[in-house]
């Protein structure tokens, strides 16, 4: 099962020409489109519009599902609107307002386009070949590899939670969640810890 | 000299748990001895022992030898040098995104060259019979192909004592027999911790039981397994192998 079963977003989704492009401008530009949209000054309006119908256009070419998008954008917007909502208290609140979640959006959605047409492994490579220092990139791609480790084990942990789960009441099932959080993080300390054992029988210094 | 040396180890868990209890043995090289014994009676912890994996502090007047080398907190990078540990849970071992990354990490920890460290991925990926897998991610193989992934990371490190935990549990009957026959054509000296009865009958002339802690017995492979009272004592039983080998 376990080569089978897979959080969605194990290799990209897209098949266009992004996908084909060099990581590292993919990269660049990713980064200078956000930097622009970022530094737009107030009342510039217009020019966000032509960064969102670049975007569209970009998403239409590498035929990402846009439902698929839509459902990432809706996962990640109590972020936005956590820090979007803030600026109501300030004087001119609602345009502020406006013009924050218009900006978080569009960056949200450059990494999206990014994450979805860059294979993990490219980017790590970028990132190494950019000289970042190399226990961020180490831990970066251990959390790569053991993220679907840990999907695959909670999958597992629910489905044997389900089977055993005959009352239908939502107080039990909150309980046996919290209990199955609990143990995925005692089993991915553990883990963990073994995983650091293999890595030193190996001559990990 | 021996290839592994082990004079009376002991192990006590932090929780108080007795896991080896004044543990002797002696391995020669080019041996391949089997380490069976029930769940918990001590093998994986043994294992880990003799790569320098456990006690955090080395106390005690127990001792583990490699090759006439006393594993000692100065020389855990000699004696893993020497022994290639294979972990039981592939997921455990197999850590880089990619197959030939996994397999080049043990190498380049040694400080070879690109061009020898590619060669080694290339050979220890021949060897387990996984060449052209180089660039398949990790996690997307079975769990048969991990098996093989971990040993091939092993062997590219060139160990002289290789050490298995349970290298055949998961296993489906093909795989089992395939893993068995590479096993048998790698020359290193081999300690395999398992429950795999027939293997142990196949590839071990020599056996070592473990139970609670204790060396139990320790012997030919066949006295042993035939020895029925013995082996219901201890959690096993006679392997139907051994029932073609003698019939009654």
């Amino acid at each position: 099962m376990g080569a089978h079963h897979h959080p969605p977003h194990h290799h990209p989704h897209a098949h266009g020409f992004l996908l084909r492009l060099p990581v590292g401008f993919k990269l660049a530009a990713a980064l200078g489109l956000i930097l622009t949209v970022v530094l737009m000054p107030r009342g510039q309006w217009p020019a966000l519009l032509v960064v969102m119908a670049l975007l569209l256009a970009l998403i239409f070419a590498s035929r990402i599902s846009w439902w698929f998008l839509l459902k990432r954008m809706l996962l990640l917007e109590p972020l936005v609107l956590g820090v979007a909502g803030l600026m109501l208290l300030q004087p001119d609140g609602l345009a502020r307002c406006a013009l924050a979640m218009a900006k978080a959006n569009l960056c949200l959605l450059v990494t999206l386009l990014l994450s979805q047409t860059t294979p993990a492994t490219g980017m790590l490579r970028v990132l190494q070949w950019l000289r970042v220092p190399w226990l961020f990139i180490t831990t970066l791609t251990l959390m790569h590899r053991y993220l679907f480790v840990l999907a695959d084990e909670a999958e597992r942990m629910r489905r044997a939670r389900a089977s055993r789960t005959f009352t239908p009441q939502h107080r039990f099932q909150w309980q046996a969640l919290a209990t199955v959080v609990g143990q995925l993080f005692v089993r991915a300390s553990e883990r963990a810890e073994r995983i650091y054992d293999a890595m030193c029988a190996r001559g990990w210094k | 000299m021996n290839a592994i040396e082990i004079t009376n180890l002991k192990y006590r868990y932090a929780d108080g748990t007795e896991a080896l209890r004044s543990i002797s043995f002696r391995v020669l090289p080019g041996e391949c001895v089997a380490l069976l014994g029930p769940n918990g009676s001590g093998k994986s912890t043994l294992l880990l022992h003799l790569n320098g994996l456990l006690p955090e502090k080395i106390n005690g007047d127990g001792a583990v030898k490699i090759y006439g080398e006393t594993l000692a907190a100065g020389n855990l990078e000699s004696i893993r040098r020497q022994v290639g540990l294979v972990f039981q849970d592939p997921d455990d071992q197999l850590f880089c995104p990619t197959v030939a990354e996994d397999v080049a990490f043990g190498p380049q920890q040694l400080g070879l060259t690109e061009n020898e460290i590619a060669a080694r991925v290339k050979k220890a990926l021949a060897q387990v019979g996984l060449s052209g897998f180089e660039n398949r991610a990790t996690h997307h193989l079975s769990h048969g192909e991990k098996r093989r992934a971990c040993l091939a990371g092993v062997l590219a490190c060139e160990p002289k004592v290789l050490v298995l935990d349970e290298p055949t549990s998961d296993l489906d009957p093909r795989g089992r027999r395939e893993f068995k026959t590479m096993l048998r054509t790698l020359p290193a000296t081999k300690l395999i911790a398992t429950h795999d009865l027939e293997m142990a009958v196949e590839l071990c002339a020599r056996s070592i039981i473990l139970d609670h802690g204790e060396i139990v017995a320790d012997g030919r492979t066949l006295d042993l397994l035939g020895d029925e009272k013995l082996m219901l004592a201890h959690g096993l039983e006679m392997p139907h192998i051994l029932h073609h080998l003698h019939p009654h």
